[in-house]
């Protein structure tokens, strides 16, 4: 079966400016995959060269199996831009009906899937008024409504949760964990990289117009042998300790443990245990994709990045 | 296919929610109904001239005045068409129907017929006697117009008379077809609070002609246009900004689709406009002179016509600065160079006509006559510098052969209206044989916007958003 998002060697200049440098990466179905990376480093101009917008200067690129680039490629795909500005002379419902209708969607089918979006992303109260007189959370809740209307199989998401609150925040996670159980690829974009731990599968980092690092969140987020412990009372001197290196507590009472290896867990335990400590809080530490992305961010880029550089 | 119709039916939709969302079109609107509102107290009052117009039509048995332009027709050209006869009316009396005033004497109108008696007196030698036939088929027939129409006629010449080569007849004469247009009304603004003819009227034709070029092409679809240029030139900047063209670029439909969807949804609105403003002026001048005649209509196509025009060089501009105030001038100035051309042309047209009458002689005209002229002008002087032989008569000259002539789609306009408000005769042949040309008028007009527009789908085609 065809990956829904296949890019290969993909280059895009724009003059002497090196937007995309080789981009290589797939996507599965049902996969929430996102792509990092800082302002400049080419995630836009990727997914413009995906959804047709921009010509690569050289590669491939497949949508479903089709090639970018033509009408047919974009009819399962739906697009949130970033800054997205919708017309103002619309209403929630007139603006789906529109862009439905520009889909090629069935007048009536249109209808309903529009009156169910505006109701499941909270407009339903604010059916009378205009876009110009919406909050920026409402206009990023219709501009995901437009991205979802047609029921895609692929879903561009450029910054999705960008001025909206908690709550609408957790709400549009639901929202787009529901989609991905139907099936739906999605492929975010994004800065937020708490919001993209909690929601993507997979990531890869971008880097002026190079994929720096990819794979799972747990993936490269993993760290081995590193523990949290909490006691029962504070530890008074934490270096004396034989079967592992302990830091010192940090405000809330919590260490960090670093084992030789996975069994050396059992020989701390019963140290604590010996040393009459009760353990109060043990937990496996995961590191984060900020310091991943920070580590990214802070390696020099030679000739060979793609290859050469590790971090994380 | 039912892709396409859905895509474009939604892009219609799409415009007609930002068409309506434009207040200075409600402006617009409101200012043309009360417009339209001052136009229906126009209050047109025939006054009597029955008794000229059948003087008119006796005189006009002397000679054969059909095919004459009465602005151009020399005396001389009369003198060659006299049948050696004179003719008037010896009496005439109004038979009805009447109109009576509110405050006045009954008065014949428009609608009167007419007992009268024609005398005819045949000169000797050069005249010949009349029979009654041709009388009942000639009375009233004055340069391809139709005044009046013999109902009945008997001849009642004496036998001495008749020697003398004077004849009568006792006739019963209807309005003509053409009677009416031609007929001096009064016309009153707000009851009888404005005058707007002199104290003598002007023909009704005349008046009503002048009323639906004013409404309709006028002051109401040169500000319809304007406006509509304003708001639509803003149409494709809005929909090419940053951040609105990539939800549109995502749905799958060709770039040109969306630029040619906005041009035919804006300009089938902008239809829709100017056939209110057409219709209301048809419905107005109707109600107020009882005159139909539908050639104001065409003014739609021809308004429509330039409309599209402007339109594409709108979209033109709008694709290639993304700004909409840039489009909307870019529109106006483009407008504004075809008025001037135009007025430059016609001064080239006009110099070569006086050098065409230079040198010739000028005979006295009918019109001169009227006028108290009893000497044949002085033939014209030759021009110093004929405009139309300077370079900048030859810029003016080649650049109005490859623009658009809207003077030729006003001139597709006015010669509709001719043909309902004017009778036949020489004016009527020259305006519609004259400078007149579908090419120049439709074709170019066809062609710039054509231009434009596929200008704008290849330049937004090949741009990166």
């Amino acid at each position: 079966m065809v990956d829904p998002v296949e890019v290969e060697a993909v280059v895009k200049r724009y003059g002497t400016a090196v937007a995309l440098a080789g981009v290589t990466l797939r996507v599965g179905r049902g996969e929430i995959f996102g792509l990092l990376g800082q302002n400049g480093a080419g995630k836009t101009t990727l997914v413009k060269i995906l959804l047709g917008m921009v010509a690569p200067t050289a590669g491939t690129a497949r949508l479903l199996g089709i090639p970018v680039g033509t009408p047919s490629a974009r009819r399962a795909v739906g697009y949130l831009p970033e800054d997205h500005r919708l017309p103002e002379y619309h209403t929630a419902a007139s603006l789906l009906d529109c862009y439905g209708g520009l889909q090629g969607l069935p007048r009536s089918w249109r209808r309903q899937r529009a009156a169910e979006l505006i109701e499941m992303i909270g407009l339903g109260q604010a059916h009378r008024l205009k876009v110009r007189n919406f909050s920026k959370g409402m206009k990023q809740r219709l501009g995901l409504a437009q991205a979802l209307l047609h029921r895609p199989d692929v879903l561009f998401l450029d910054e999705p949760t960008d001025g909206v609150d908690p709550i609408g925040r957790k709400q549009i996670r639901d929202l787009l964990l529901a989609e991905r159980a139907r099936g739906v690829t999605i492929f975010i974009n994004s800065h937020l990289l708490g919001e993209v731990e909690q929601l993507c599968d997979r990531v890869a980092i971008l880097r002026k117009g190079k994929v720096v690092r990819s794979g799972s969140v747990v993936e490269l987020t993993h760290r081995q042998h590193t523990w949290l412990v909490g006691f029962d009372r504070p530890v008074p001197d934490s270096s004396t300790w034989a079967s592992a290196h302990l830091d010192p507590p940090d405000r809330n009472g919590i260490s960090r443990v670093h084992l030789a290896d996975e069994a050396a867990l059992d020989l701390f335990l019963a140290e604590a245990t010996g040393r009459g400590f009760a353990i109060r809080h043990l937990q496996k530490e995961r590191g984060t994709l900020e310091d991943l992305y920070l580590q990214c961010a802070t390696v020099p880029i030679g000739p060979h990045v793609a290859s050469s550089v590790r971090c994380g | 296919m039912i892709g396409w119709m859905r895509s474009f039916v939604a892009l219609l939709h799409d415009t007609w929610l930002e068409f309506i969302d434009a207040k200075s079109l409600w402006l617009v609107l409101l200012t043309i109904a009360v417009l339209f509102g001052v136009a229906l107290t126009i209050h047109g009052e025939p006054l009597a001239a029955g008794r000229t117009y059948l003087d008119l039509a006796a005189r006009s048995l002397s000679a054969d005045t059909n095919d004459l332009d009465p602005a151009e027709v020399s005396l001389h050209t009369i003198a060659t068409r006299l049948d050696g006869s004179i003719s008037w009316i010896q009496s005439a009396e109004p038979i009805g129907p009447v109109m009576q005033p509110a405050d006045g004497q009954p008065q014949d109108g428009p609608k009167t017929s007419w007992r009268v008696t024609l005398v005819r007196n045949t000169l000797p030698v050069v005249g010949k006697m009349a029979d009654t036939n041709s009388i009942a088929a000639r009375f009233g027939r004055v340069a391809d117009g139709e005044l009046w129409r013999v109902h009945a006629i008997r001849e009642t010449t004496a036998p001495l008379a008749a020697r003398l080569g004077s004849q009568r007849w006792e006739m019963v004469v209807n309005p003509g077809r053409d009677l009416t247009i031609l007929w001096p009304h009064r016309l009153t603004l707000f009851g009888d609070a404005l005058e707007l003819t002199p104290p003598q009227g002007a023909p009704l034709g005349l008046e009503v002609f002048i009323l639906q070029k004013l409404l309709a092409t006028g002051l109401g679809g040169t500000a319809l246009l304007l406006v509509s240029v304003v708001i639509t030139a803003g149409f494709v900047p809005t929909m090419i900004r940053k951040g609105t063209l990539e939800l549109l670029l995502a749905r799958p439909v060709h770039r040109w689709q969306l630029i040619l969807g906005k041009f035919i949804a804006a300009l089938l609105f902008v239809a829709g406009m100017l056939g209110l403003l057409v219709g209301a002026t048809w419905v107005v001048t109707g109600i107020v002179s009882g005159l139909w005649a539908p050639g104001i209509l065409l003014a739609v196509v021809s308004l429509l016509l330039f409309y599209g025009l402007l339109l594409s060089v709108s979209i033109f501009a709008g694709t290639l600065t993304r700004s909409a105030p840039a489009a909307m001038l870019i529109a106006v100035a483009y407008w504004a160079v075809l008025f001037v051309v135009g007025i430059l042309h016609a001064q080239v047209v006009a110099s070569r006509v006086r050098e065409d009458l230079t040198g010739r002689p000028r005979p006295l005209t009918v019109a001169d006559a009227l006028r108290g002229r009893s000497d044949p002008r002085a033939p014209l002087e030759p021009q110093k510098r004929p405009f139309h032989r300077t370079a900048a008569g030859r810029i003016v000259e080649a650049t109005y052969r490859v623009l658009p002539h809207s003077s030729d789609l006003d001139a597709m306009v006015d010669r509709q209206l001719m043909r309902g408000f004017s009778v036949g005769g020489r004016m009527r042949q020259v305006l519609e044989s004259g400078e007149f040309s579908w090419l120049g008028g439709m074709g170019l007009t066809v062609a710039h916007a054509t231009a434009f527009l596929a200008a704008a789908c290849v330049i937004f085609g090949s741009r990166d958003p």
